[in-house]
């Protein structure tokens, strides 16, 4: 283990600097489509939004064709960011406290973070895996992570209706997000 | 004679319903006598709240193994299971382990589900990709407690420096 501390702080610095535009970004925006487009090109610069597709997928993965594959991670990302950038209020700032990270291993770390946000707190676990540079791999909620949400329902679709299952769910989830 | 025939087979009669018992505690109890073949695999949560040694280990609503013993971290106050797998069950390594309810107030288990990785987690390796158990009481709780309605200004309490609001 080189330099554990070292690279914990590395990961949180990279979080905290993410949030950081994210959150200053949003607050500049109209918010709906428009904010999601903006905060795209920043979000993909620290969460690795091609780990999250493939592990949402889930064992279904493997039957996609590479351009499938590419299509898919393209929409999943669309859909991350829309749905979650709709709860968000341009104005409202979130306060977030980061609170001690956990090392889970050679590369991989969790985050857990409070967040007050329009008078509630939640409490948000971020899990990140060194490729290179330290991204986000999942986010866990609440106790729920949305990996694990994503994949039980992919899973399920896949399992009716294979790979056309799994993408036209996807195009429809992607054009249903506000 | 007739009688000692008769105390034999009495004697023997309860002899086999004691070795019935034995057999049907163990078998019930923890697991079987002759394991199958299978390789440990921890997996660590937050809370594993109800979870015991011996409850099962599920994929697709099939068992696939047995926890084998929860013991905590003290390092972080993390709880670590201990459980074994079937061999034949190889599993990828983005594989999560979340800690399920059967039924709404039923007994706790571990549920697998495999992820897309190529590569397979090895006998003894730890799945760090968990869900914990949702606490219905704290689910509860903040139902009751949770939400301050808008307009209340935010404030941190017992926030130490880390806050971080936007600029």
């Amino acid at each position: 283990m080189p330099l554990p501390a070292l690279a914990d702080a590395d990961a949180e610095a990279t979080l905290r600097g993410a949030m950081d535009e994210a959150v200053a970004v949003a607050n500049h925006s109209q918010g709906g489509r428009a904010m999601a487009d903006k905060l795209q090109p920043i979000l993909e610069r620290s969460v690795s939004f091609e780990a999250m597709t493939r592990r949402a997928i889930g064992p279904g993965w493997r039957e996609f064709s590479p351009a499938q594959q590419e299509e898919a991670t393209k929409l999943f990302t669309k859909l991350i960011i829309r749905s979650y950038s709709n709860k968000f209020t341009p104005g409202e700032k979130p306060e977030v406290n980061y609170l001690k990270s956990v090392s889970q291993g050679p590369g991989k770390i969790e985050i857990p973070t409070t967040m007050l946000y329009k008078g509630s707190r939640y409490s948000i676990v971020y899990r990140m895996e060194n490729r290179g540079k330290w991204l986000v791999t999942d986010i866990v909620a609440e106790g729920v992570s949305l990996i694990a949400n994503y994949r039980a329902q992919f899973d399920g679709l896949f399992k009716k209706g294979g790979v056309d299952a799994v993408m036209r769910s996807l195009k429809d989830s992607v054009a249903a997000a506000p | 004679m007739r009688d000692k025939g008769l105390e034999f087979g009495v004697g023997l009669f309860v002899l086999l319903g004691l070795a019935a018992i034995v057999y049907l505690t163990v078998k019930l109890g923890t697991g079987s006598f002759v394991a199958a073949d299978t390789y440990p695999l921890e997996a660590r949560f937050a809370n594993t709240g109800g979870l015991n040694k011996g409850s099962t280990v599920m994929l697709g609503g099939v068992t696939i193994g047995r926890v084998e013993g929860i013991r905590l971290d003290a390092k972080d106050y993390s709880a670590i299971v201990d459980m074994s797998i079937m061999s034949e069950v190889q599993l990828p390594a983005d594989t999560m382990a979340s800690i399920r309810t059967s039924g709404l107030i039923g007994d706790k288990f571990v549920a697998l589900s495999p992820g897309a990785e190529e590569s397979v987690l090895r006998p003894s390796e730890r799945i760090t990709m968990t869900e914990s158990a949702v606490e219905l009481e704290s689910l509860i709780s903040k139902m009751a407690f949770g939400s301050v309605k808008e307009g209340a200004e935010p404030q941190a309490d017992g926030a130490q420096g880390s806050t971080n609001p936007a600029p």
